[in-house]
């Protein structure tokens, strides 16, 4: 019997692990142009960036790197004047602009799925912008002032502002000054959103209003559980967004002083410069994702379970009564 | 939603939507005028381009602008047709490509399984937060060492491979359901078919961003001419409107104008070709 046993398993673990091997080689094909691109153009170039952060790196009569350990990081947060005080108001303004970014999407995104007339050309204009956030017609228009509110010039709110501890004023009269930038800056998250919108169902939303839920309560308890994951996603792509856009002040500061022989420190003083940055980029990123992930997604399914069970029961004994 | 409230009989539905309405066409007209500035600005004559205050529509049209941008391009030994057509066969292939590469590996990180498969998207997480800018040595230095300065190569290869696009549309597909693709499996189909027949189908409204994403990136891109090429005649026409809009004088301004409303005008056409497989892919996809 055992003998048998064997002899009918052999093969089977053989199949198997062919099979394994070949889904491993399928898998490893499709992404192997993305792995070669990334390593040659990303990986490599950050390693060596990463090595001249540590260096003196002058480009006068061909490259010269002469390592110096953290002499660069030190220099920068000890005697450069304008780095770490950009970072700090990157940092605030990511901070503020992120959540109003995030939550005018997912609005825009609620309004443009309910049923109305023009859906489509209201949603073609949303997205609009997508084009127009890059590149040189943002350059031109935010050189002409047209991406900054007229009404931040007002008595009333430059009184209110005022009486703000200086760093918080600063970063909230910026938002205002391009905040219409903001707008356009949210045409892929309102995208995304109206994707995760769809996965919302019509019958448990149905059943709520029946059950005699306002639309409020809707919103808290059906419609943000299921587009969470999206929220996580958009905040990602927008912290992304605005920390490596072109109108972003410290890539213009890196770049500047990268070529800029006079004012920069050489190539080398930029690389850490930009290290920093992405730093904090990252730190952003894992703050957003420790705020906005799903820990407890199956009580989450279960209690909605529960609830719509409870709803439809609810409705029946109404029926009865 | 916040507004409907609890009753919804039919009559009552238009009604409850006039709010919207009050909230959206204010502010898709904002949306809208950006567009509607860069066509006005780039007829507007020398005095209302300085006029103060600004105005937003154009008066006096003229194509002035125009004709300065075009002296000033023949006055330079290259015709701005060799521009045109390096920009146009540039950001053709880094869109084809890079779409091609983000949606093969999107598929294989999402739904297929391999060795290597996690380290591999957090080594993506990791180039996405990273400012391309702090790379370019090392890039002018790779590209140089493989041989590649002043070819097309030099504009394609360091943009095909873009970390925003893969994230967006490996979180896309992370959303087919699994049960669609056992389907097609069990038909025979092996990874390629599911590749072509259900995931790409499926996607398109990633797809149609990510190619919108990569297309802002390459075509409106001066750096890969600035520090890859040196021969004038291998530069894209971004560069080029760049330099001639880019010294400082009066009719500059104007020329500007001009040369953001042509760098302009292909992002729309693509955008109108886009726009119906974005939006409504969205609404039919098998996402639920």
């Amino acid at each position: 019997m055992s003998h048998k046993n064997t002899r009918a398993g052999a093969p089977k673990a053989k199949t198997f692990t062919k099979r394994r091997l070949r889904e491993w080689g399928t898998g490893w094909l499709f992404v192997l142009p993305w792995v070669i691109g990334v390593s040659v153009f990303f990986l490599y170039a950050m390693a060596q960036s990463l090595s001249y952060a540590l260096s003196d790196v002058r480009l006068t009569n061909g490259l010269t790197v002469t390592y110096q350990g953290f002499q660069n990081f030190i220099t920068l947060f000890t005697s450069d004047t304008t780095f770490p005080l950009a970072l700090s108001d990157f940092a605030l303004g990511l901070l503020l602009q992120v959540p109003i970014i995030v939550a005018f999407s997912l609005i825009m995104a609620l309004m443009l799925s309910s049923k109305i007339k023009c859906r489509a050309m209201f949603r073609v204009l949303f997205f609009l912008p997508v084009i127009i956030a890059t590149g040189p017609v943002m350059d031109e228009l935010t050189q002409q002032g047209v991406a900054s509110v007229p009404m931040v010039n007002q008595a009333a709110i430059q009184g209110v502002l005022a009486s703000l501890p200086n760093w918080l004023s600063e970063p909230i009269l910026n938002l205002f000054s391009s905040l219409i930038l903001i707008l356009w800056n949210s045409g892929v998250q309102i995208l995304i959103f109206i994707a995760g919108l769809q996965k919302v169902s019509p019958d448990m939303r149905e059943a709520a209003r029946i059950d005699g839920a306002s639309g409020w309560e809707i919103f808290w308890k059906i419609t943000i559980p299921t587009v969470k994951p999206m929220v996580l996603l958009n905040a990602v792509y927008t912290i992304i967004a605005l920390s490596t856009g072109g109108q972003n002040a410290i890539i213009q500061l890196i770049y500047n002083s990268m070529f800029d022989s006079a004012v920069g420190r050489g190539y080398g003083y930029a690389a850490a410069m930009a290290w920093t940055y992405s730093l904090v980029v990252a730190l952003a990123l894992l703050l957003a994702w420790l705020i906005l992930r799903d820990r407890n997604k199956k009580v989450v399914y279960e209690k909605r379970r529960v609830a719509m069970k409870g709803g439809y029961y609810h409705g029946d004994e109404k029926k009865q009564a | 939603m916040a507004i409907g409230g609890t009753k919804f009989s039919p009559k009552k539905f238009s009604k409850n939507q006039l709010p919207i309405y009050l909230y959206m066409v204010p502010i898709a007209v904002f949306m809208g005028a950006p567009i509607l500035y860069i066509v006005n600005n780039a007829f507007k004559p020398m005095d209302e381009l300085y006029a103060f205050p600004p105005r937003f529509f154009v008066t006096n049209p003229s194509l002035v602008n125009f004709r300065n941008l075009f002296q000033t391009a023949a006055g330079s030994g290259i015709p701005i047709s060799r521009y045109v057509f390096n920009s146009l066969i540039v950001t053709l292939l880094v869109v084809l490509l890079s779409v091609l590469i983000s949606t093969m590996a999107g598929f294989a990180l999402s739904k297929l399984k391999f060795p290597g498969k996690k380290a591999i998207f957090e080594v993506n997480n990791a180039a996405l937060m990273f400012v391309t800018v702090a790379v370019t040595i090392p890039r002018y230095l790779t590209i140089s060492s493989v041989g590649i300065l002043d070819t097309y190569l030099a504009h394609i290869l360091p943009l095909i491979a873009m970390p925003v696009s893969l994230f967006l549309i490996k979180q896309f597909i992370d959303q087919v359901p699994n049960s669609l693709l056992e389907a097609a499996q069990l038909e025979g189909a092996n990874s390629f078919t599911v590749y072509r027949k259900v995931i790409l189908p499926l996607i398109k409204p990633a797809v149609a961003t990510g190619a919108i994403l990569a297309f802002q990136q390459v075509w409106n891109n001066i750096e890969t001419s600035n520090l890859f090429t040196s021969a004038e005649g291998m530069r894209t026409l971004a560069f080029y409107m760049n330099t001639l809009t880019g010294v400082g004088t009066v009719a500059g301004q104007g020329m500007a104008a001009a040369a953001s409303l042509i760098m302009f005008v292909p992002n729309l056409i693509l955008f109108i070709i886009m726009q119906s497989s974005v939006m409504n892919t969205m609404a039919y996809s098998g996402m639920k």
